[in-house]
Order: C-alpha cells, then sequence, then structure tokens
C-alpha cells in the first residue's frame, strides 16, 4: 500500500478507499444505531464478498462491532461502529485537514 | 473482487491523495444521507395533495362564490380516495425507510409514527362522543377542522423538537394559526381554511424539502 508510506500519521485500516467508505457510511447512522449487511451492501454498492473482507479488518481493529441476531429464524447480521471506530474515524478526519492545511514541504519529510 | 467495486473505477489499492480522501468522504457521506434519511417532503406532498383537493371539494359542496358546485357524494370519493392514498405512501416511505436499520432512532421514528394514527384515532373518539351529544352541523364541522388542524401542528411541533428541524416547528405553528382561523371563519370558509392553508402550506413545504438538500442530523 502506497499511499500509506506517502502520507504520515494517517491510520491505515481506514485510509482505503473502500473502507473509508464503509467507515463514513457507519459514522453517517444516527449515534447506536445499527445496520444490517444487505442494507449496507446496497448503501455502498459493494460486493458481499468485499464487503465481508473490509468489515472484518475493521473489526479486527474493533473499529466496528458485528452482531449476529434472528428474526423470524432468519440470521441477521447487523453493524455499527464502535466508539474506537468513531474515535479513530474523527481522528482520520482530522489528520487529513491537518495535512491539507500544513506546507508542502512537511509531507515529504 | 475489489475490481467489481463500482465506485467510479478507482480500485482499492490506489493510493488516496488528502484532497481524494476528503473528496471521497464528502460524496459517501451525502449519498448516506441522501439514501437513509426520508425526505419529509415524501410525506408532506400527498397529505397537502390530499387536504388541498379533498378539503377544497368539500368547500365546493357548498354554494360559494367560486361558480363549480359538487354534488356531496363526488366530494366523498375524492377525499376518502385521496387520504387512502397518502396513508398509504405514507406507511409505505416509513416502513422501507426503516429496513435493515435498527437502534434509537429507528424506535423513535417508530414512536412519532403511531402518535399520529393513536392521535387520530383518539380525536375521532372524542370528536364523535362530543358529536352525540346533538351538536348542530356547523358547529360539527367546525370541531373537526379546528381540532384535525390542531393535532396536525402540535405533531409537527414534535416533529421539530424530535428531529431538530426548525422548519418542521415553524410549519407546526402554521397549523396551530389555521387552527384557530379555520373556526373563526365560520361554514363554509373552515373548509377554505383547511384546503389552502393546512393543504396548500404542506405542499409549499414539500416543494421546501424537495429543494433543500436535506440536513445530516444525529
Amino acid at each position: 500500500m502506497s499511499a500509506i508510506g506517502s502520507l504520515p500519521g494517517l491510520d491505515p485500516v481506514i485510509h482505503a478507499q473502500a473502507r473509508l467508505r464503509v467507515m463514513v457510511a457507519l459514522a453517517g447512522l444516527s449515534t447506536g444505531d445499527q445496520i444490517t449487511f444487505p442494507r449496507l451492501q446496497q448503501l455502498l454498492d459493494m460486493t458481499a464478498g468485499n464487503l465481508s473482507t473490509h468489515l472484518r479488518k475493521l473489526e479486527d481493529a474493533s473499529y466496528v462491532q458485528i452482531t449476529k441476531a434472528h428474526q423470524r429464524r432468519t440470521p441477521v447480521t447487523y453493524v455499527t461502529l464502535t466508539e474506537q471506530g468513531q474515535r479513530a474515524f474523527a481522528d482520520y478526519t482530522t489528520a487529513l485537514r491537518a495535512l491539507l492545511t500544513a506546507p508542502t514541504d512537511q509531507l515529504g519529510d | 473482487m475489489a475490481g467489481r467495486d463500482t465506485n467510479e473505477g478507482v480500485s482499492d489499492d490506489y493510493p488516496l491523495s488528502v484532497g481524494e480522501s476528503l473528496a471521497l468522504i464528502e460524496r459517501q457521506q451525502r449519498e448516506t444521507q441522501r439514501r437513509l434519511r426520508v425526505n419529509p417532503a415524501m410525506f408532506y406532498g400527498p397529505w397537502g395533495a390530499a387536504y388541498l383537493l379533498g378539503f377544497g371539494s368539500v368547500f365546493l359542496t357548498y354554494p360559494t362564490a367560486v361558480p363549480l358546485r359538487l354534488p356531496g357524494a363526488v366530494a366523498a370519493v375524492i377525499i376518502g380516495v385521496l387520504f387512502a392514498a397518502a396513508t398509504v405512501v405514507s406507511i409505505v416511505t416509513g416502513v422501507r425507510a426503516g429496513r435493515g436499520l435498527r437502534g434509537p432512532s429507528q424506535a423513535a421514528g417508530a414512536m412519532y409514527g403511531w402518535s399520529w394514527t393513536l392521535g387520530f384515532c383518539t380525536l375521532a373518539a372524542v370528536n364523535n362522543g362530543v358529536t352525540r351529544l346533538g351538536l348542530p352541523h356547523d358547529a360539527v364541522t367546525l370541531l373537526w377542522s379546528g381540532s384535525s388542524l390542531l393535532l396536525i401542528g402540535v405533531l409537527y411541533l414534535a416533529a421539530g423538537a424530535l428531529f431538530q428541524d426548525r422548519f418542521q416547528y415553524g410549519l407546526g405553528l402554521w397549523m396551530l394559526v389555521s387552527a384557530a382561523t379555520s373556526v373563526f371563519a365560520g361554514v363554509p370558509g373552515n373548509f377554505a381554511v383547511v384546503s389552502l392553508a393546512g393543504g396548500g402550506g404542506l405542499l409549499l413545504a414539500a416543494g421546501y424539502f424537495t429543494l433543500r438538500p436535506p440536513c445530516p442530523r444525529r
């Protein structure tokens, strides 16, 4: 991942376009709300395999919480940002804005 | 797998610059809001049309300055069909918006939705109970137009407070003013007030929410 090397201080778990989109979508939910896997997939226009791969990476970093529930005997997977994930996303956007306003020569260091 | 992602052909390991990241965030935020938030216009539009045309046709069953005169049965059919249609659109919109979501905002939305049903069922019980005591016909129609607009107004005040939306709160105030005005307008002026101020107001609100991008809320 060449992107990480060129932009210091950015969370490598979030700084990848598919995972960034997942984080933005989850951060857009009202506080405490959970979204099912299919609705999230539809929201992001991602394939199921692709979305689960990225969700697993985000779950490994404790940024998302995945809950398996049953509704009328059908298993339903709910996804939500953890507090840690919310903080990481806020830190990431803060870092981006700082990089944007920072003098460009610092980026090369 | 990443190649099938439909985000403008940018593959996942494409190195994101700061600018691209910020643009991606903004784009995805807009898209998420657009797809997750219900535009209130979806409720205001059908109900505004139902009130404007429905009560407009009731107004036209009375001898008025308007040269057109409608039979009562025609007005009843117009009002029945439009109200049924608006009810169906509201339920479908509400249910579709909540698909695949659960949590505090969904519970709040469901409780708010049920407030309308419970409020109007109770209003019907109270008004019918009072009417049974033998009210004059004009008093019955004034009771209905005034109390319905009052309830609608209060529910919009609640929506304004719940969804932190001053515009909806303002719409509630407008409905309260319309409620009082309709009673003092007398019959059949009350139907004109319900139609034009109530229905027309809702249609203007629908127009406002259609043109205004829905603001993100937490």
